[in-house]
């Protein structure tokens, strides 16, 4: 069975784990910052490890995005249509695992993501997990 | 395919699909009524209009479906916010062979052991082993249990909350956690047969369709696990104790001793897979407890008549099983055949030291065995006292019954 799991993130963390300062909060340090990449490059390496990794990608800044709408029939495109603290997709890892209670435990881990001190998110940090939608080979024997 | 048949298949079905549907997508309870719904509809729709190509992905198709339709209306009622307690951290997580594919015979036994899971009462245990992997209806169990069926609701509802809420992931106990899990799941088994076999109220005796659930259970679980020896030998037990049902009662529904029953109506072709069962497994091992109580059971079974019973072998494999639990009922049936193999006195003298247990001590079983063992001594104005004192003692009608009739047969 596969599973996405959905990091989320806004604008504005996004500036704050780049290397600005947001608000009062000062920048992370490029240590602070390795120390994050380095635990997700290894929570990445142990699904590859088990066989349960499938894809992972991160997504560019928010600001970036465009918005493909249609008015009056016609298509409009908006740039950057998120408010700063506006959370979207920010990366996403696709597993494939034996059960959702085991994505479940897969995606916990990154609870466990190391950050500064002073890192204040504004909000409870949280991913999604999302059954992908599969034919029913993987229930069949 | 005729109706019958049709529910056979449902039958065999209904665990596999359930475990699919909550390896996937979670939420057990919600997940459980789904899968009800959707064999029900098969279970309207089959026999009229024939059974689907691939039956188990009929069912989890539908299944699935109402499963999204049930958590739809209830996150429409409130915001729902499962939060669940205790998962598993996950670095204690024990991460399974990743080539392992799931099995839906992987699903029935993990059901299994989710539905005997420690965290339930017994009731809750059973109810949900019989609804969940035996795929009887909630009224089917309440009928079995003589409970309304209102009660029997809620209590498969409370067993499912409660696995629900204790985060139990789905998957299999992890090597430490396996075999008290597996020996729960047995009990669970053993005690469903037992309420069929020996049911304690209601006006007939046994309930059949317990004890033939709890053997297709055990069948169920002895193709899962085929070495190991505790589940051949509580197959064994079941096979051979059940042998003797149709002898077990009268005409009019009276009990029958063992004894005193007609041998020719025991069910032979369980009895030869009782015996060919147990005899493979003995040699496999140091015996567990069901496998010496299918040994007894398989002594007497192979008697042609209670005269020829031997009695020395199932006194020695009773004193096996003493030596492996301190259960007073065990120690009764010690004493009886301590009496059978060294006369009625040897046995009375157990019975004594029984008398201050208080686990036994107002049991009518201990005051019927007395009772017999004193006819036997020939002490029958004792043993009619103890006969109506048992009678007295006993909640089950056709139990009354006998002992009354023992107790009147000895009147001077």
């Amino acid at each position: 069975m596969k599973y996405l799991i959905m990091l989320m993130g806004s604008q504005r963390d996004y500036d704050m784990i780049s290397g600005k300062a947001v608000g009062d909060a000062p920048a992370w340090t490029p240590e602070e910052i390795g120390a994050m990449h380095e635990f997700m490059t290894k929570w990445n390496g142990e699904l590859v490890e088990s066989g349960e990794f499938v894809d992972g990608r991160g997504l560019t800044a928010p600001v970036h995005a465009r918005r493909v709408s249609v008015r009056d029939g016609v298509p409009v495109v908006t740039d950057g249509p998120y408010a700063e603290t506006q959370e979207v997709l920010a990366g996403y890892t696709i597993v494939e695992c034996e059960s959702f209670d085991r994505a479940t435990e897969i995606a916990a881990k990154l609870a466990h993501t190391p950050h500064p001190e002073h890192a204040q998110l504004g909000r409870d940090w949280y991913v999604d997990i999302r059954p992908i939608v599969d034919g029913f080979e993987d229930l069949e024997l | 395919m005729a109706d019958a048949e049709v529910e056979d298949l449902l039958r065999t079905l209904a665990p596999q699909v359930l475990g699919a549907v909550v390896r996937r997508y979670g939420h057990f309870d919600t997940a459980e009524d789904a899968v009800q719904e959707a064999l029900l509809a098969a279970a309207l729709q089959w026999p009229k209009e024939g059974v689907p190509d691939s039956p188990r992905a009929w069912l989890i198709t539908v299944a699935a479906r109402r499963l999204t339709d049930l958590l739809r209306s209830e996150q429409a009622r409130q915001r729902r916010e499962d939060t669940v307690a205790q998962w598993v951290l996950p670095e204690q997580w024990l991460a399974p062979a990743a080539d392992r594919p799931a099995s839906d015979s992987d699903d029935t036994l993990i059901l299994l052991f989710m539905c005997c899971h420690p965290a339930l009462t017994p009731a809750g245990q059973i109810a949900l082993t019989l609804r969940a992997v035996g795929g009887l209806t909630t009224a089917e169990i309440a009928r079995a249990f003589l409970v309304p069926e209102g009660t029997m609701t809620r209590r498969i509802t409370r067993a499912k909350q409660s696995i629900q809420h204790s985060g139990i992931p789905f998957g299999m106990p992890g090597p430490e956690e396996r075999a008290p899990r597996l020996a729960a799941v047995l009990h669970v088994l053993y005690l469903i047969f037992n309420e069929g076999y020996a049911s304690t109220s209601g006006p007939a005796l046994q309930r059949a369709e317990l004890t033939t659930e709890a053997i297709r259970l055990a069948r169920l679980v002895h193709r899962l696990l085929p070495d190991d020896t505790e589940v051949a030998g509580l197959l064994a037990l079941m096979l051979l104790t059940d042998a003797r049902r149709p002898a077990r009662t009268g005409p009019g529904g009276e009990l029958v001793p063992m004894a005193e029953q007609d041998r020719s109506r025991w069910n032979a072709a369980y009895i030869a897979e009782g015996v060919a069962l147990i005899s493979a497994t003995l040699p496999k091992g140091t015996p567990g407890p069901y496998q010496v109580q299918a040994a007894i059971a398989a002594v007497h079974d192979e008697a042609p008549h209670a005269e020829a019973t031997d009695w020395p072998q199932i006194l020695a494999l009773y004193e096996v099983l003493m030596e492996m639990s301190d259960n007073p009922v065990v120690a009764l049936n010690h004493a009886v055949a301590v009496a059978m193999a060294r006369g009625a006195r040897a046995g009375l003298d157990l019975l004594g030291e029984l008398e201050a247990d208080d686990r036994i001590a107002r049991d009518h079983r201990l005051h019927a065995v007395r009772a017999h063992l004193l006819e036997m001594a020939g002490e029958r104005a004792a043993a009619r006292a103890s006969y109506e004192l048992a009678a007295g003692r006993t909640t089950s009608p056709p139990q009354q019954r006998y002992l009354n009739a023992r107790a009147a047969r000895l009147a001077d």
